[in-house]
This record gives C-alpha cells, sequence and structure tokens, in this order.
C-alpha cells in the first residue's frame, strides 16, 4: 500500500474513532443536582365533640337526687407533640346562676356530673389550668399521655343531674350552659 | 542519434520525476485534528426551593403553596444527544418526608409541571432513568428531543408539588422533612 494512502487510511480511522468517542460521552451528560426542601407541618390539636347540644330533664323533684338529665356522649381526641396528661373540664361560667328561672336559680353546686363509673360530684371545684371558673368547675377525666400516645381518643358518656337534696324550687323551666373544654397539662 | 537523446532526455525526466514523487511522498504528514466540546447540562431552582405547607390537614390534598421554578440549560450535540430529560426523586422513596418516628412515602407526594410530562399531579413512583433517579421515587418531568435548532437552549418550568393524604393514617402532629432530588440528564 502506498504510505499516502496507508496515512489517510490511518487518519481517518482515528478522526472515526474520535468521533464515535465523542457520540458516547454526551449520551448520558449529568447536569448538577440542585435540592428542593420540603417541610410540612402538622400543627397540634385538641378537639371536645358532644354528640348533642341539649340534655334535657323533663320534670324537677324537689328535694331528690332523682334529677337526671339525659346522657350525653363526648368524644375528645388530641394530637400532641408534649405534654403528659389531657383533661376534660366542664364548667359553668357563672357558678351562682348554673341553670336559671328568671330571677329562680340554681347554682352550680347543685349540678352534679360523672364520667364513667366515677361517683357524681358537683361542678364547684377551681378552675384547670386556666380552664374553667372558679367554684363552677369539674375536671371530668385526666388521661396520661405520652410518647406513644399522643395521638389518639376517647369517647365518655357525661352524666348529669339535680343534686336537689334539701331544696325547693319554683315552678318553671330553667335553662344553662354547660361549657366543656379540655386542656394539655 | 536524435531518437537516441531524446530516449535519454525521457529517461532522465522519468528518472527526475520518480526521485521528485518518492520526496514528495517523504513529506507528506497527516495530522489528525479531534477537538470534542464536552456537552453541557445544568439545572437551577431559580425559586421555591424550600417549599412549607404550615398546617397539614389529615385526609386531604395539600398543596406546597408556591411553585418550583426550575431552569434547565444545555449545550449538546444534536448528532449524538436524542433527548434532554430531567428528572425529579427521592432517594429514600419508601422515606419521602420523615417526622419522627412516622415516614410519608414518596407515593404520596405528587409533582405536576403543566410545560412538561405530568401535566396532572403524578405521584412521585416511577423509576430511574438513564442512571438518575430511585427505582419507586422518581418522576421525569420533561423530555426535549434535541435538533439542531435546539442544540443550544434553555427552558423554564414551574413545578407543582402536593401532599396526598387521602386514606393516609392521621399524621402525629410535628414537622415531617424531606428532600427532593432534580437532575438532567441527556439520551
Amino acid at each position: 500500500m502506498h504510505p499516502l494512502f496507508r496515512k489517510i487510511l490511518a487518519g481517518s480511522i482515528a478522526l472515526v474513532l474520535a468521533g464515535t468517542s465523542t457520540a458516547s460521552g454526551q449520551v448520558g451528560l449529568l447536569s448538577n443536582a440542585p435540592t428542593v426542601a420540603l417541610t410540612a407541618t402538622k400543627n397540634a390539636t385538641l378537639t371536645v365533640t358532644p354528640n348533642v347540644a341539649t340534655a334535657t330533664l323533663g320534670s324537677i323533684t324537689d328535694n331528690s337526687t332523682a334529677n337526671n338529665f339525659t346522657p350525653v356522649s363526648i368524644t375528645t381526641a388530641w394530637n400532641l407533640t408534649a405534654g403528659s396528661s389531657v383533661r376534660l373540664i366542664g364548667w359553668f361560667a357563672t357558678p351562682a346562676q348554673a341553670l336559671a328561672n328568671g330571677a329562680d336559680l340554681i347554682p352550680s353546686s347543685k349540678v352534679e356530673g360523672r364520667v364513667g363509673a366515677a361517683a357524681y360530684a358537683p361542678f364547684s371545684s377551681a378552675a384547670v389550668g386556666g380552664v374553667g371558673v372558679a367554684s363552677g368547675s369539674l375536671q371530668l377525666f385526666s388521661q396520661a399521655v405520652a410518647a406513644g400516645s399522643y395521638l389518639g381518643s376517647r369517647t365518655d358518656q357525661l352524666d348529669l343531674r339535680l343534686n336537689l337534696t334539701g331544696t325547693t324550687t319554683v315552678a318553671g323551666d330553667y335553662t344553662g350552659t354547660l361549657n366543656l373544654q379540655a386542656v394539655v397539662q | 542519434m536524435q531518437y537516441c537523446n531524446f530516449g535519454n532526455i525521457l529517461l532522465a525526466l522519468g528518472v527526475l520525476l520518480t526521485l521528485g514523487a518518492r520526496e514528495l511522498s517523504g513529506q507528506a504528514q497527516i495530522i489528525s485534528l479531534a477537538a470534542t466540546a464536552p456537552g453541557a447540562l445544568s439545572v437551577t431552582v431559580t425559586s421555591g426551593a424550600v417549599q412549607t405547607i404550615p398546617a397539614v390537614v389529615d385526609n386531604a390534598l395539600n398543596d406546597f403553596p408556591t411553585p418550583v421554578v426550575i431552569q434547565t440549560s444545555w449545550s449538546v450535540h444534536p448528532g449524538q444527544t436524542n433527548t434532554v430529560n430531567l428528572i425529579a426523586y427521592f432517594t429514600l422513596p419508601a422515606q419521602a418526608m420523615v417526622g419522627g418516628t412516622t415516614q410519608i412515602p414518596s407515593s404520596r407526594i405528587l409533582g405536576r409541571m403543566t410545560t412538561g410530562l405530568p401535566v396532572a399531579y403524578t405521584a412521585i413512583t416511577q423509576n430511574a432513568l438513564g442512571g438518575v433517579g430511585s427505582a419507586g421515587g422518581s418522576l421525569r418531568l420533561f423530555s426535549v428531543n434535541i435538533g439542531g435548532a435546539n442544540k443550544n437552549a434553555n427552558r423554564t418550568d414551574n413545578l407543582d408539588l402536593r401532599l396526598n393524604l387521602v386514606g393516609f393514617p392521621a399524621l402525629p402532629a410535628g414537622a415531617y422533612a424531606g428532600v427532593l432530588n432534580l437532575r438532567a440528564v441527556t439520551q
């Protein structure tokens, strides 16, 4: 083979090979890799949901504890990041007039409540954790919580009654508002 | 005699041409030139590099509030590159976002690029492409065919992100964090 032709052929092969190398280099070319930081926050929650808005007592019996209101089912749900207990408090804004019939009043000390198998107790305790009013409150339950139970719920039946032992009421309709609120401590 | 002289002249000319040819052949040198302009490919997040949902709602679609604006630039050889592709992916698909002991998988993170391939919200659950991404934790955002007209080009796209908690167990309260990776690759 003529030397000149041989060199031309060699050069051509070299160019072809160089081109092939470049092609394989551009397939699979990678960019830099920026990132996007994602953050989502689930806020702590604490809710109290009664199944009814009204509890009624059809007929008051004076001088008796046999004055039961229709029961109320209460669901308390929590989703927490801290705390050691969830407490449910029932309270009357004005303890001296928990229920009223015009000027005739029934104080909160005559209204009793209980949850589950607990004994009835009057709404005459102090506020708990800033929830409630002095002498008009009742802690209905205290549920211990920890890291493993920061997400949970419970449903309780709240029984309410008037304790009119030693009390005579004036005939009429008595109405009042019981407030329910949970607090984490 | 004249013929003899003419023959000598031809002979001498032939020798000279032969010698000249050899000399020409000996001086010819061929230098093969090969210069490769390396391809260039870059991805830049021009805004939205930090995405925050301040108050996640359980059992609902939670949109990240602002799009991720992504600029992709390339300079490639059209004869050697068919496509430019942009991939979004989570390194660990089972733990796309993590808060405490709770993990949110990439199947719950949806992406949408109305100027790209997933024009509707799509879970980030595809496989890697061209070695970019993770199995079951990737999403191809766009694929551009390369020709002479766009061998040197760039484009800007908005990536919308969503957290899909429909049917997902209630999240414990707290902060959840994750990192979405972006990378382009040629094919």
